[in-house]
C-alpha cells in the first residue's frame, strides 16, 4: 500500500502532462495539417477535401504547368535567412557581454539580469514601433544625417550613390527602411535579452581556476577564450542559436514593417492566405506545415551537430 | 429581372412621395421606441469614431433607436468572424459594412448575409443604382458611402504635378519615392489597366492580367514602400519617406487640412471609385431597426453629414444634397475608374499570385 500511494499523483501528473501536450500541441497541429488538404473555392472560402494542390502550389505556383513560380520557396528562404543571421548575430554579440558580466560582482550581475528580464516585457510591436521611429525619415537617423550635414557630405563624396546601390538611400537622403539591414537589426535586438538570459547559466558556471590555469601556462586572453572558454560552452551556444532561430522563424511584425515585399517571409504569406482577402486557409495551412517541417529539420541537424562534434 | 426591379422601385417612389415617409415616420418613432437598439459594425479607428460622433447620434435623435457600435477590423476577416459567430448562434452585429467583393463572397458562402427587402426602405430611390448590390435578383447591400483610391503627391517635393498616372513610371522624377499598396485588392492594377491597356475591362482575361502586371513591374525602381496598412502609408507620407503614390482621396484631404503638404490629384485617367454597403446579418432579431437605419443612411442629409464629417463621397445624387462645389470636390472627382469586381473573385488565386510574384520579384 505504501508503495502504490505515491504512484497515484505520479500517474495523475503524467496524464495531465499528456493531456496538455495533446490539447495544446497535437490537436492544433493535426487540425492545421488536415486543413492543408482542403480545397479553395474561387471567390468564396474553402471546403474540406483531400488534395495535394496546396503543397504543389507551394513549390511551383498556382498556375503550374502554364508557368512556374518559386514565390513561396523564396519566402521560405527569407524566413530562414533572417532568422539564422539574426540569431547568430544576437548570440555573437551577447556572448562577450555575458562573459564580461559574469566576471563582475554578484550584485551587479543581479541588477543586469533583472534589467534584461524586465526588457522581455516589451512586445514585438512595441520594439518595432521604436525602431520604426528611430529610422524614420523625419524623426530618426536620416534627419540626423541631413541636419548634421552628413547627407551633403555623402552626396559630394559619392557615398550616397553607393548606399543607393545597397538600397539604403534615395536620391534625396539616406533611407534605412525598408531594408534587410533594418529587418535583421530589429530581429537581433528582439532576441538579444533572450540570448543573454540563456547564455548566463552556462557561462557563469565556467570555473575561473581553469582560465587562470591557462593564463599561468602562458596563453593570451584571446587564446584562452578561443581554446578554453568557447569549447566549454559550445553546446549551450548552439542550443541558444537554435532556440532563437525557431523563435524568429515566426516573426511577423518586424518583417511586415521593415522588409520590402520582395524579401518577405513565409509568416507574412501564411497570414495573408488565412486572414487576408482570399480566405485561403488550406494554402495558409500548407505553408505553415512546411515551415514547421523546415524548423524541425533544422533543429534535428542542429542537435546532431552538437551531440557529435567533429574533431573531439 | 431588372425590369421587375424597376417597376417595384417605381411603386415605392410613388408611395414614398405620397407619405413623405422618411420625415414623418422618423419623427413619430421616439415615443414608441423606449428600449430599441441596434448593433452596427464599421471599420475601427477614425472611421468608426466619426460615425459614432456624427451619424449615430443623429439617427438616435430621429428615431429613438440607440446604436451600439461594433468594431470591424476590415471587411474580409469580419466576414469570417460573422460566419463563425452566426454558425454558433450569435449575431455579432445586426448591420455590417462590407465591400462589393465581400458581399459576393458572403453570398457564395451562404448563411451570413440576409436578403434586404427594398420595399422596407422608402428612401432607397435616392441611392444611385451602381451602389445597390444585387445578386440573383435579391438585394444584399445598400450603398453606405463611396470613396476614391487616388493619386497623391507631396507638394513640397514634387514641383510639377503629374497629369497622368504614367508619370509615376518616370524614374528620373520618382526614383525610390512612391508608396503603393502591396495588396492586389487595393486596385492599383485597375489604374495600370486604365492608363496603359485602355480600361479595366482588359483585366477580364488572363493575358490582360499578365500584361497589366508586367507593366506594373516596371514601376518597381520608383517604389519606396509597398504598404500593407493604411496607417503605414499615412506615416510614410507625413515623414516624407514617400513623396507620392496611391492613397485615399478623403484621407489625403484631411492630412492637407492638418497642414501636411499633401495633395490628392485626379489625373487624366481618373481615380478608382469604390464603395461600401450596409448588409443585414442572417439571424438578426433587429430587422425593423436595421431597416430604419438603412432608410436613414439613404437620406441626402445623412450622406451630406458623412461627406462633411468623414470625407466620404455620397452614394446619392450630389445635386440632392446641400454640399457646396468645394465640399464635393473634397470628397469626389472625375473621371472615375470602375473596378471589375468579378475578376477579383472568379480569378482570385490567379490575379493574387501573379500580382504577388511581381511585388516579390519572384
Amino acid at each position: 500500500m505504501r508503495a502504490t500511494q505515491p504512484a497515484i499523483p505520479f500517474t495523475v501528473a503524467r496524464l495531465f502532462q499528456k493531456f496538455v501536450v495533446l490539447v495544446l500541441a497535437v490537436v492544433p497541429f493535426l487540425l492545421v495539417f488536415a486543413i492543408s488538404f482542403g480545397e479553395k473555392i474561387e471567390g468564396a472560402a474553402w471546403v474540406w477535401s483531400f488534395e495535394l494542390s496546396n503543397y504543389k502550389r507551394f513549390f511551383v505556383g498556382a498556375d503550374y504547368p502554364n508557368s512556374v513560380s518559386f514565390l513561396y520557396l523564396k519566402y521560405l528562404w527569407y524566413s530562414i535567412y533572417y532568422a539564422l543571421i539574426a540569431s547568430i548575430l544576437a548570440v555573437a554579440t551577447a556572448f562577450p557581454f555575458v562573459y564580461l558580466m559574469t566576471r563582475l560582482s554578484r550584485r551587479v550581475q543581479t541588477i543586469w539580469l533583472v534589467f534584461f528580464l524586465c526588457s522581455l516585457t516589451f512586445s514585438e510591436v512595441f520594439i518595432v514601433m521604436g525602431w520604426d521611429i528611430l529610422m524614420s525619415n523625419r524623426s530618426g537617423l536620416p534627419m540626423l544625417f541631413k541636419e548634421s550635414g552628413l547627407t551633403d557630405w555623402l552626396k559630394q563624396t559619392g557615398g550616397l550613390d553607393i548606399m543607393r546601390d545597397w538600397g539604403l538611400a534615395t536620391p534625396r537622403n539616406v533611407r534605412f527602411k525598408p531594408s534587410e539591414f533594418a529587418t535583421i537589426l530589429t530581429m537581433t535586438y528582439l532576441v538579444w535579452p533572450y540570448a543573454v538570459i540563456l547564455l548566463y547559466p552556462p557561462v557563469s558556471k565556467i570555473n575561473n581556476e581553469i582560465i587562470e590555469a591557462a593564463r599561468t601556462m602562458g596563453a593570451r586572453p584571446a587564446t584562452v577564450v578561443r581554446t578554453v572558454v568557447l569549447p566549454m560552452v559550445r553546446t549551450p551556444i548552439v542550443g541558444t542559436i537554435l532556440l532563437l532561430f525557431v523563435f524568429l522563424l515566426g516573426a511577423y511584425v518586424t518583417v511586415a514593417v521593415f522588409a520590402e515585399p520582395a524579401k518577405h517571409t513565409l509568416s507574412i504569406s501564411v497570414y495573408e492566405a488565412v486572414r487576408g482577402a482570399t480566405l485561403n486557409a488550406p494554402f495558409g495551412s500548407a505553408q505553415a506545415v512546411i515551415l514547421l517541417l523546415t524548423a524541425a529539420a533544422i533543429l534535428f541537424f542542429g542537435r546532431r551537430f552538437v551531440s557529435h562534434p567533429e574533431g573531439r | 429581372m431588372s425590369k421587375t426591379t424597376f417597376t417595384r422601385r417605381n411603386l415605392l417612389k410613388t408611395s414614398a412621395s405620397l407619405g413623405v415617409m422618411a420625415g414623418t415616420g422618423l419623427l413619430v418613432a421616439p415615443a414608441l421606441a423606449q428600449n430599441r437598439s441596434i448593433k452596427i459594425g464599421s471599420y475601427g479607428g477614425y472611421f468608426e469614431d466619426s460615425l459614432k460622433s456624427h451619424v449615430y447620434p443623429a439617427f438616435t435623435e430621429a428615431t429613438g433607436i440607440a446604436v451600439e457600435s461594433v468594431t470591424q477590423p476590415d471587411s474580409t476577416s469580419w466576414l469570417q468572424t460573422m460566419s463563425q459567430a452566426i454558425s454558433a448562434g450569435n449575431v455579432p452585429a445586426d448591420l455590417s459594412m462590407h465591400t462589393p467583393v465581400n458581399i459576393i463572397k458572403g453570398q457564395r458562402l451562404g448563411g451570413i448575409l440576409a436578403p434586404i427587402d427594398p420595399r422596407r426602405i422608402p428612401t432607397l430611390d435616392n441611392v444611385e443604382v451602381n451602389f445597390l448590390h444585387r445578386a440573383d435578383g435579391r438585394l444584399l447591400g445598400v450603398g453606405a458611402l463611396s470613396f476614391y483610391y487616388s493619386m497623391v503627391v507631396n507638394t513640397d517635393e514634387v514641383d510639377m504635378r503629374p497629369k497622368s498616372w504614367a508619370d509615376f513610371w518616370d524614374t528620373g522624377r520618382f526614383e525610390a519615392s512612391l508608396g503603393l499598396p502591396k495588396n492586389v485588392n487595393f486596385k492599383f492594377l485597375d489604374i495600370v489597366a486604365a492608363t496603359f491597356l485602355g480600361g479595366t475591362d482588359a483585366l477580364r482575361s488572363h493575358e490582360g492580367i499578365v500584361a497589366a502586371v508586367e507593366k506594373a513591374a516596371e514601376i518597381h525602381p520608383n517604389v519606396a514602400l509597398w504598404y500593407t496598412g493604411e496607417s503605414q502609408m499615412e506615416q510614410a507620407l507625413k515623414n516624407f519617406d514617400v513623396i507620392g503614390g496611391m492613397y485615399f482621396h478623403d484621407v489625403a484631404g484631411l492630412m492637407a487640412a492638418d497642414g501636411h503638404p499633401i495633395a490628392s490629384i485626379f489625373p487624366k485617367e481618373g481615380n478608382v471609385i469604390d464603395f461600401n454597403s450596409w448588409t443585414l446579418s442572417e439571424g438578426s432579431q433587429k430587422q425593423d431597426e436595421a431597416y430604419e437605419f438603412m432608410a436613414f443612411s439613404c437620406l441626402p442629409e445623412t450622406q451630406a453629414i458623412m461627406s462633411r464629417k468623414i470625407g466620404t463621397a455620397p452614394v446619392v445624387d450630389a445635386a440632392k444634397t446641400d454640399l457646396t462645389p468645394e465640399e464635393l470636390a473634397a470628397v469626389a472627382g472625375t473621371p472615375a475608374i470602375h473596378s471589375p469586381y468579378e475578376v477579383y473573385l472568379d480569378d482570385e488565386t490567379f490575379i493574387t499570385e501573379t500580382w504577388d510574384r511581381m511585388v516579390a520579384k519572384a
